[in-house]
Parts: structure tokens; C-alpha cells; sequence
């Protein structure tokens, strides 16, 4: 577990000083790679305890998006995966998916797929992305399946002609679902959005925000 | 500021080890603080580059760009700061420029249909038969039996070329000695409505204003136009002046569906299909009814007329449907509009509309205010519209009304959807009606003017009005054409009701030649395809929406034995003899090898000198990054016609060259701006205001306001087909898609068209996204995948389906009713069904 964190740390700390997160995790193989997982995976060590590698998840995506684990996989071998960049997941309202799970490695509860959590957009690459270079881009952000609530455009000055407007996507954690389908989308070589693996930011149980609780 | 340096260094580095890198580098580059290091049309740059500029090839922005050759190829664009137009930025199409040229499959032989497939040919037998076509065709039924379709993506010498090859040439063969008027462009089907509009307002085509007003206003009306997305880099201005002044700012967006432009709207509009006649009625009732107008302004610069109503929809072959006088405008007064238009009250309208009172009254509101610079822009959802030329006389009326016209930030602006639909379709005047200049056949005088300037007999112009797009499709069908070329345009794609027009390719009496770049669904029905030079593998120019003409050389090889339009129309003509040995390119191409170019563009400007529309000579525009028109000499000498030196001094000219004695003019009319609006004031020492409606000199120079009511629509959903059905563009692909979906970044972002549906209707239907709905009217059926709660929300009962994807045509579904005055269609209505597929 520890080790998971530790690595994780390091790999955002990289991705987002690299000129890609995505390439990075092919470089990385096996046991050190990140699975992206399909809709209502249980935790990376639950998840590879609970999956039989029964296939029936790769079977039933209609979108063939789910991943065969193979034998260089290691202990994930035979277990369902996602690379955004070549498939992302669609967000089937039905999720196909985690009916098709015989155990719990897909939480049968989770049946608002907008609920799902994938892993949370980034812009990995603020160097490289178009939309921050003034560039009219934001295909990110008119792709996203949750537009204006998972991705909003910030909007300021462009300073380089000033006269016109930068649209900043920008990533809300708690909408985004993680379904890869910005990066899978993004017009660069590699992808300046990629989905990472997050974890939820604890709110701070020794200070109040002014739109909290306390009055005065 | 260390790590900045050795960032770039490694970047710079990168590039020159990878080519495959190079396009990526140059766009990381534009940054303010840094000039321009690449010199245009200059030495190698230190990547191996020779940069010259250039415009972008898609909308009717005219995005400047820096065009970079390696060898024969493009390999690098950039946007150019120096064009007024864009300053420099790029939308997401205009940086994948360089791109579009190389797709797997460009067209580089001429093909031939034989034994019913088409198979490669040489140009000497491409070109011999259908020259000999044409002459056969010409000798056996005349003029009437040929026509041409080309485009608002033509250059401007491609139009020029094409209007003489129609309109000047065909008459030295065809047996009846007249040339043909059955010249169109696919402009018809985009600005055709706006062009109406314009002749029947201000007796002169385009808008008066200028990209500039994006700045100088703080209230813009969006009307049927995505602009977020269809016009990304001038959107893109207007959230800037918002962004700088939020509080006055307003932006009001009026459509039948959410869209990118909605979301950043201050106030949006939601109306049922057609209803915007009765919205426009109603601000200008509001004025009306508020004293909100400008009592001078209206008096001396106005003139109120009436139009037929009750003017059909050309649902029946021939114009079947519609009366001779749709197009009248009777004498009307102040008082009988203003009791025209009280009918149209906020309650009335609402319930027509379905817009909320309360809103109809803030927009009126922002509309009319004395103290706000306002601007209206528009596009498809007005002019491709059963009344679009209503639509754009009613936006007109209330900018009249208010005196908000022809200043800076205010006035009325028709956007263009395609980079020369002004440049080439309305100034060329490609269109069967019309000449150069504004000029049309059906006028005498304009006729021998014309007939001077081309040298040649005047009886070889035909003064018969020839057929427009819809018409001469059907004319296809009820085989009376026998010959089409077409040109940079993909219409088996892009007409309405499609499956008519597909069908009647099939004809064995008909001949169908396709100039093109990529195979398209047009190039399949083709009997000859000739393979074409594109963008900036020719020489060119382009004219964008606010005039301004924008010039490129000739930069790149075209690949293997792809030709230019021009080319292929001088070898055609070249074919054709014509009395006195001559053939017929020696008469309507009479241009030196060396300065051909130069030639036919001085030739083409005499159509523009000294009436208003005075376009820049070629020297300037290869120099130039881009001149707004009028473009206007100070001397008689130089505009041919007039003296403006007692004006000259006052007039401000933002654009420079004043001191050359030429002055760019931004905001036509206006005394401040336009020398012929200050030499009018001048000559007519009574008229008050700087504005004067020069050119409006058959209704005393005064612009018409015009009472037309509200009509429903062609098709109206009923029973069995209850959705509307809208079709239009997404930002990443232009038109077809036969440039962009070649793009490979541009078609992995988008792949296909969906169709968009109102997330309620879906609801009700049980259709979710990803699944295959089947979209059908009385006219056909297409399958789309359903796309909810995405860009592009519709309004309950509508249904929005884009039309690049030619795997799935939803032009076989639209309906071809048009305009009876522009002759339009309106793409943006008709009654389909929506099931589960």
C-alpha cells in the first residue's frame, strides 16, 4: 500500500514536469504499471483479489475498451484494463460491464455511471496544451460526457494579441469520472490531458471555509 | 528566467531532431514579447524553412497564417500577426492547416469513367473529352443545357475565370451565340439570404462594419450562429471585451438549441423554429412603441416600405410555388410600420415563441438602449432560413431604427461561413444573376460595361437570369442539363433532399465533371474527375467576411499531376475553337504567361473602381497582409471616377497607406471613414449625421425598413414526423469533412456525427448515448449514434445532427425548400421522426 502511494506520488510529480504522463506508463511494464480499471473496480488490491479473470467484463463492452491483461502483466494477467488513448470508456448508461461481473471486483452498487471513478482528468502538459497557447482547442472539454460540470473553460486575457480570449479547461475533480475519453481525444501526439489515479483530498478538520458551517 | 532559457533551448533542440516535431515547435513559439523571427518570403530560417504568408483555408474568418515550405512541401503554418483579422491566433482547424494537403489519397491523375468505373487517365484524353463534350453539347442544345457549380472556397481568380468561361466564353460556341448564366456557387446555399438582405437595404452587398467592432461594442446579439464554435477566433474577441469590461458587457444569444455560445450567453433566447421573424418584429415594436428610435437618424437616412407576403417556399420545380412578386416592396410610412409591428406584442410573441416574456423584454431592452453599442451577427440560422431575407431585413430595421449602423461598434454584420464566399461568390459574382461588382446580367448598362471590360460583342451575355442551386439541380433531374463541372465543392454531399439529386446523376444523357482534391461523394457519381491543386500549392486570394481581400503566392508543389482550376479552364478553352481561327482562351484568357495573374486581377478591379466597392491594386495585396474594400485612391486618376481631395484630409484611415493616397475604409457610410460618404455630405450640404446611404440612390439615398410578418415554415413537425430537424457544424471539421476528417488528430477527436437530442425527448424515448437512433423523413432515413446532454443541447422537440460525416449523410433527410427571394435553402427545418434504431 505504501509503496502504491509512493509510486504514485513520484509518477504525478513526473507526468506533470514530462512532457507526457501517458508515455511514461508504457515505458513502465508489470508490476510497476498503472491499471485503469473498468467502472466500480475496487481498490487496485481488492479488485486483483476479487477478479476471477473470467473475461465476461472484455466480453459484454460494447465499445471494446476493456484490455486483456496478458502473461507481461504479471498478477494482472487475465484482468480487464483501459488505455484512454486507444479506447476510453463511453460511460454506457446500462454499464454493461459490471452487470456482466459474477463477484464484486465491479461493485454491483454503483449503478449511476456518473458516479464512476476511473481516475480523475489532468492537464498533464500545461507546456503543450493547445487551448492554453490561445489556440481555439478545447476538444477536450466539448468531448467531455459531463461538459460544464466535470470540465469548465476558464477564460482570460490572451496576452500574445490582446484582444483575444484563452479558454483554460479546466478538470473538476469531484464530476470527472475518469473515463479517458479527453485524452483519448486530444490532438496532440500525446495526449496533454491524461487520466491519473487520484484519491480524494481530505477537507481539513481544523479550519472552516467562509461558506461553512460557523456563523457568527 | 534560467530554466525558461533551457526549456526553449531543449524544445529547439527536439525539433531539429525530429521533422515529425516540427510542426508542434513552431506553434509553441508565438508569444507576444517575441517578434517575428521568420521573414516572410525570405532565406531559409534556421529549421531549413522559407516562410510566406498566407490565409486559412476554412471559414469566413480569413485568419491570416505564416505558411513554412521544406523541398516543395508545406510543412509548418503559424498565425500571422500582422493580418488585422486575427493578430496571429488559430483556431484548432487553422493549426492543423498544413496538414490537409497531405492526406493518403489526393487525387493525382485524371480519372475517366469507362465500363462504369472511373480509371486513370492522361489530361490530354481528360481534357479532349470534355472539351469535346462541351462542344457537342453547346452545338446541340445551346447555352441553356450546360452549367457550373462552384464555391465560396474558390479564389477569387477561380471565380473571376469561371464567370468568364460562363458567362463571356460559351457564347463564341454554343449554337445560340449567348454565354450561359447557369453559373452558381455553393455560397447559395449560405449567404445568398444575406446578399438579398444587403442589395435590398443598402442597393450594396456586404456588411458596412468591421472585426473591430468586436472592441468597440458592449452588446452583441448572436442570431443563429454558434459563433463559439463556427467562428472560434472572433468568438474568442468577444468574450475578451467582456472579460475587460464585465459589468457593461452583454452578450444575448437567440437560437433553437444550447449551444458553446449559450453557455457564455448572458442571456439566451430559446425560440421554436421560424418564430425569430416574430422576435425581430417585436424589438422592433418595442422601439417603436418605448420612442426608443432616433427621430433625425430615421428621417433622413430611412425609407419604410412593405414587402409581399404569403410568398411560398419553392417546394414545386420552377419556382411552381411562388408568385412573381415575392420580392415587391410597396410604399409604406412611419405610423403604418408602427402599426404594422404593434401587433407583435411581448405576449403575442412569447406564445409563439415559447421565449418567457420577461426575457423577450431584457433583450429588447439591451437592444434598444440609447446608452449601449450594439451589434448583431448571424449566420446559417438566419440565412439559410424559408424567409432568410426577411430575417436579415428585420435585424437591419431595428439597427435602423436605433441609428446603431456604420459606427464603430455598432451595426448590423452578416458572418460568412466559407473563406471567399464574399471575396469570390458575391464580389465576382459567381451566381446566375449576377456580374462583378454588383453588377447583373438582367441590366443593359451593366451588360456593356462588362461586355468593354472583357472585349467582347455584348449580345454574348446572356441577360437572362440563369438557374439558381436548387434549380439547377432539379433542372438535373428533369433532364434539361446535360452538363455540370463542378468546382471545389462537394454538393453530392452537401445538397438538401439528396437522394433526388444523387438519383439523377444516374442519367445516362447527363455529364458530370468533378474538380477536386480528395475522392468525395461527389467525385464517385463523377463521369470525369480532374485532380486540383489546393490552397497554397496555387496562387490565390480569398475575401473574408469584413472585405477584406487577403492575397497568397503560389508555395508548394501540387502532388503528382494535380492541376489548378485555372489551368484546367484555360486547357478547356484552349479546345474550343471559335470563329477567325481563334480559340476560345485566346478571348477570355488574354493574360501574358508571365504576368497572368497581375493581368486578370487588374482586369477583375475595373468592375469595382469608383463605385464604392473600389477593390486594392495586386501590387498592394502580394504586400499586404490583407485590405479591407473599399480601398479607395484619393485621385480620379486612380479610383476612375472621382476627386476626394477636399475630403481627404478629415477622413481617418486605421489601416494606414492615407499617405500612399489610399484609405482602407473600416466602417462604410460613415463620413468619418468613407470618402464617398464624406464627398455625398459634401455634395449635399442638408443631409445631417456623418451616415449617408450613398449607394441607396434609387430611394433617394436612404436605406429601407421593411413590414414582412412572420410565416410558418416549408415543414412543420406533426403526427407522424414530431421533431424538428436542425443540421449544421462542429469546430473541429469544415463542411464535408473531405479536408478535415483527413486530418487524423482532428477525425480521432471527432469521429462522427451524432445526433443531438433534447435530454427529455431521450428520456421519453429510452434512448441513451451511444445508441443508434434511426432519424428519418418523408425523404429518407439515416442512423446515428444519439448523443445526450453534450455540446449541443436542442430544444425539447428538436433534433441537431451536423453534416461533415459522409458515412452517414444527413442531407439525405433535409428538405429543399428555400428562400423565394434569395432562393436559399433552409437547412435548418424540416419534420423528421426519431427511433430507436
Amino acid at each position: 500500500m505504501d509503496r502504491r502511494n509512493f509510486f504514485k506520488k513520484s509518477f504525478a510529480v513526473s507526468a506533470i514536469g514530462c512532457a507526457s504522463g501517458f508515455s511514461l506508463l508504457n515505458f513502465l511494464g508489470g508490476e510497476n504499471k498503472i491499471y485503469f480499471r473498468p467502472p466500480g473496480a475496487l481498490s487496485e488490491e481488492d479488485f486483483l483479489a476479487a477478479c476471477i479473470r473470467c473475461g465476461k467484463c472484455i466480453q459484454d463492452c460494447p465499445y471494446d475498451t476493456l484490455i486483456l491483461g496478458s502473461a507481461k502483466d504479471g498478477k494482472s494477467a487475465g484482468t480487464p484494463y483501459i488505455n484512454f488513448r486507444e479506447t476510453p470508456c463511453y460511460l454506457c448508461e446500462d454499464i454493461p460491464c459490471i452487470k456482466a461481473c459474477p463477484t464484486d471486483a465491479l461493485d454491483h452498487s454503483l449503478t449511476d455511471i456518473s458516479k464512476a471513478n476511473l481516475g480523475t482528468a489532468v492537464i498533464t502538459d500545461r507546456e503543450a496544451c493547445l487551448s492554453l497557447n490561445g489556440i481555439r482547442c478545447e476538444i477536450c472539454y466539448r468531448v467531455c460526457p459531463l461538459i460544464d460540470n466535470a470540465i469548465t473553460l476558464n477564460k482570460q486575457e490572451n496576452k500574445a494579441t490582446g484582444k483575444h480570449t484563452i479558454f483554460e479547461p479546466v478538470v473538476h475533480k469531484d464530476a470527472c469520472t475518469g473515463c479517458g475519453i479527453c485524452e483519448n481525444a486530444c490532438p496532440l501526439d500525446n495526449s496533454a490531458i491524461t487520466v491519473i489515479q487520484t484519491q480524494k483530498g481530505d477537507k481539513a478538520k481544523h479550519y472552516f471555509y467562509l461558506n461553512e458551517g460557523v456563523t457568527s | 528566467m534560467k530554466n525558461l532559457d533551457r526549456r526553449k533551448f531543449l524544445k529547439s533542440t527536439a525539433a531539429s531532431i525530429a521533422t515529425a516535431s516540427l510542426l508542434a515547435s513552431c506553434e509553441q513559439k508565438p508569444k507576444p514579447q517575441e517578434p517575428l523571427t521568420q521573414k516572410v518570403g525570405g532565406e531559409l530560417d534556421q529549421l531549413g524553412m522559407e516562410w510566406d504568408k498566407s490565409v486559412c483555408r476554412f471559414c469566413g474568418t480569413g485568419c491570416g497564417v505564416l505558411v513554412g515550405r521544406k523541398g516543395d512541401k508545406i510543412v509548418a503554418t503559424k498565425g500571422d500577426p500582422d493580418c488585422y483579422s486575427n493578430k496571429g491566433l488559430n483556431c484548432i482547424k487553422g493549426y492543423f492547416l498544413s496538414k490537409i494537403l497531405y492526406g493518403k489519397d489526393r487525387l493525382t491523375k485524371p480519372l475517366i469513367r469507362k465500363n462504369g468505373k472511373l480509371e486513370e487517365s492522361s489530361w490530354d484524353e481528360a481534357l479532349d473529352l470534355v472539351a469535346s463534350k462541351y462542344t457537342e453539347i453547346l452545338k446541340e442544345h445551346g447555352s441553356d443545357a450546360v452549367s457550373m457549380f462552384g464555391s465560396g472556397q474558390w479564389t477569387i481568380f477561380e471565380g473571376y475565370a469561371a464567370s468568364k468561361f460562363m458567362k463571356a466564353g460559351l457564347g463564341f460556341v454554343s449554337k445560340d451565340g449567348v454565354g450561359s448564366n447557369h453559373l452558381e456557387p455553393n455560397a447559395r446555399m449560405c449567404m445568398a439570404s444575406a446578399v438579398a438582405g444587403f442589395m435590398r437595404t443598402f442597393q450594396s452587398d456586404e456588411p458596412m462594419g468591421s472585426y473591430e467592432d468586436l472592441e468597440h461594442a458592449d452588446t452583441f446579439f448572436l442570431w443563429g450562429a454558434n459563433m463559439a464554435e463556427m467562428h472560434p477566433v472572433l468568438f474568442s474577441r468577444i468574450i475578451d471585451t467582456k472579460l475587460k469590461n464585465p459589468r457593461k458587457v452583454r452578450i444575448v444569444d437567440l437560437g433553437t438549441q444550447y449551444t458553446r455560445s449559450s453557455e457564455e450567453a448572458d442571456l439566451y433566447l430559446e425560440f421554436k423554429p421560424q418564430t425569430d421573424l416574430a422576435i425581430l418584429n417585436y424589438f422592433a415594436h418595442y422601439i417603436c412603441e418605448n420612442e426608443l428610435y432616433d427621430k433625425e437618424f430615421v428621417e433622413q437616412n430611412t425609407i419604410f416600405k412593405k414587402g409581399q407576403d404569403n410568398i411560398g417556399y419553392g417546394l414545386k420545380d420552377g419556382d411552381g410555388d411562388i408568385p412573381k412578386n415575392a420580392g415587391a416592396m410597396y410604399p409604406y410610412t412611419f405610423e403604418e410600420f408602427k402599426k404594422f409591428v404593434s401587433t407583435y406584442t411581448a405576449e403575442y410573441v412569447s406564445e409563439l415563441s415559447g421565449v418567457p416574456v420577461e426575457k423577450l423584454v431584457e433583450a429588447a431592452r439591451y437592444i434598444s438602449s440609447k446608452d449601449r453599442n450594439v451589434c448583431s451577427y448571424w449566420t446559417m440560422g438566419f440565412n439559410q432560413h424559408t424567409r432568410g431575407t426577411w430575417a436579415n431585413h428585420l435585424v437591419y430595421n431595428i439597427h435602423l431604427l436605433t441609428g446603431k449602423i456604420s459606427k464603430p461598434g455598432n451595426g448590423p454584420f452578416s458572418l460568412t461561413g466559407q473563406p471567399s464566399a464574399c471575396g469570390t461568390a458575391r464580389e465576382v459574382g459567381t451566381f446566375a444573376h449576377r456580374l462583378p461588382a454588383d453588377h447583373v446580367v438582367a441590366n443593359a448598362a451593366h451588360r456593356e460595361m462588362a461586355a468593354k471590360i472583357w472585349n467582347i460583342p455584348v449580345e454574348k451575355i446572356n441577360p437572362k437570369v440563369g438557374l439558381h442551386t436548387v434549380e439547377m439541380f432539379r433542372a438535373v433531374d428533369n433532364k434539361k442539363l446535360k452538363l455540370m463541372w463542378t468546382q471545389v465543392t462537394n454538393p453530392f454531399q452537401s445538397m438538401p433532399h439528396l437522394n433526388r439529386y444523387r438519383k439523377a446523376t444516374e442519367d445516362k444523357g447527363f455529364f458530370l465533371i468533378v474538380s477536386d482534391v480528395y475522392p468525395t461523394r461527389s467525385t464517385e457519381l463523377a463521369d470525369v474527375v480532374f485532380p486540383c491543386a489546393m490552397w497554397t500549392e496555387k496562387e490565390g486570394a480569398y475575401g473574408n467576411a469584413e472585405r477584406r481581400t487577403q492575397h497568397w503566392n503560389k508555395i508548394a508543389e501540387p502532388p503528382g499531376e494535380a492541376k489548378t482550376e485555372i489551368w484546367q479552364m484555360y486547357e478547356i478553352a484552349k479546345r474550343m475553337k471559335v470563329e477567325g481561327g481563334k480559340t476560345l482562351a485566346d478571348i477570355i484568357y488574354p493574360y501574358s504567361k508571365e504576368n497572368y495573374y497581375k493581368e486578370m486581377w487588374e482586369e477583375y478591379r475595373s468592375f469595382s473602381l469608383g463605385i464604392g466597392k473600389d477593390l486594392a491594386p495586386y501590387d498592394v495585396l502580394r504586400e499586404k497582409h490583407g485590405v479591407v474594400w473599399p480601398y479607395v485612391g484619393k485621385t480620379e486618376e486612380v479610383n476612375g471616377k472621382h476627386d476626394f481631395t477636399d475630403v481627404w484630409d478629415n477622413l481617418e484611415s486605421p489601416e494606414g497607406d492615407k499617405d500612399k493616397g489610399f484609405v482602407s475604409v473600416k466602417w462604410r457610410y460613415n463620413a468619418k471613414y468613407d470618402p464617398y460618404a464624406a464627398k455625398f455630405k459634401k455634395e449635399h450640404p442638408e443631409h445631417k449625421g456623418d451616415i449617408a446611404f450613398y449607394k441607396a440612390k434609387k430611394n433617394g439615398y436612404k436605406a429601407t425598413i421593411l413590414a414582412v410578418p412572420y410565416e410558418p415554415a416549408a415543414e412543420e413537425p406533426d403526427n407522424e414526423f414530431p421533431f424538428w430537424l436542425c443540421t449544421g457544424r462542429v469546430l473541429e471539421h469544415w463542411h464535408t469533412g473531405s479536408m478535415t476528417m483527413r486530418v487524423p488528430e482532428l477525425r480521432r477527436a471527432v469521429p462522427r456525427a451524432v445526433v443531438n437530442l433534447n435530454p427529455d425527448d431521450a428520456k421519453k424515448m429510452g434512448i441513451k448515448r451511444g445508441d443508434l437512433v434511426r432519424v428519418s423523413s418523408r425523404r429518407g432515413s439515416v442512423v446515428f449514434p444519439a448523443d445526450v446532454n453534450g455540446r449541443s443541447i436542442p430544444a425539447l422537440g428538436n433534433v441537431f445532427i451536423p453534416f461533415f460525416d459522409e458515412t452517414r449523410m444527413v442531407n439525405e433527410i433535409t428538405l429543399d425548400a428555400y428562400c423565394p427571394i434569395s432562393k436559399e435553402p433552409d437547412y435548418k427545418k424540416c419534420a423528421v421522426k426519431v427511433e430507436k434504431a
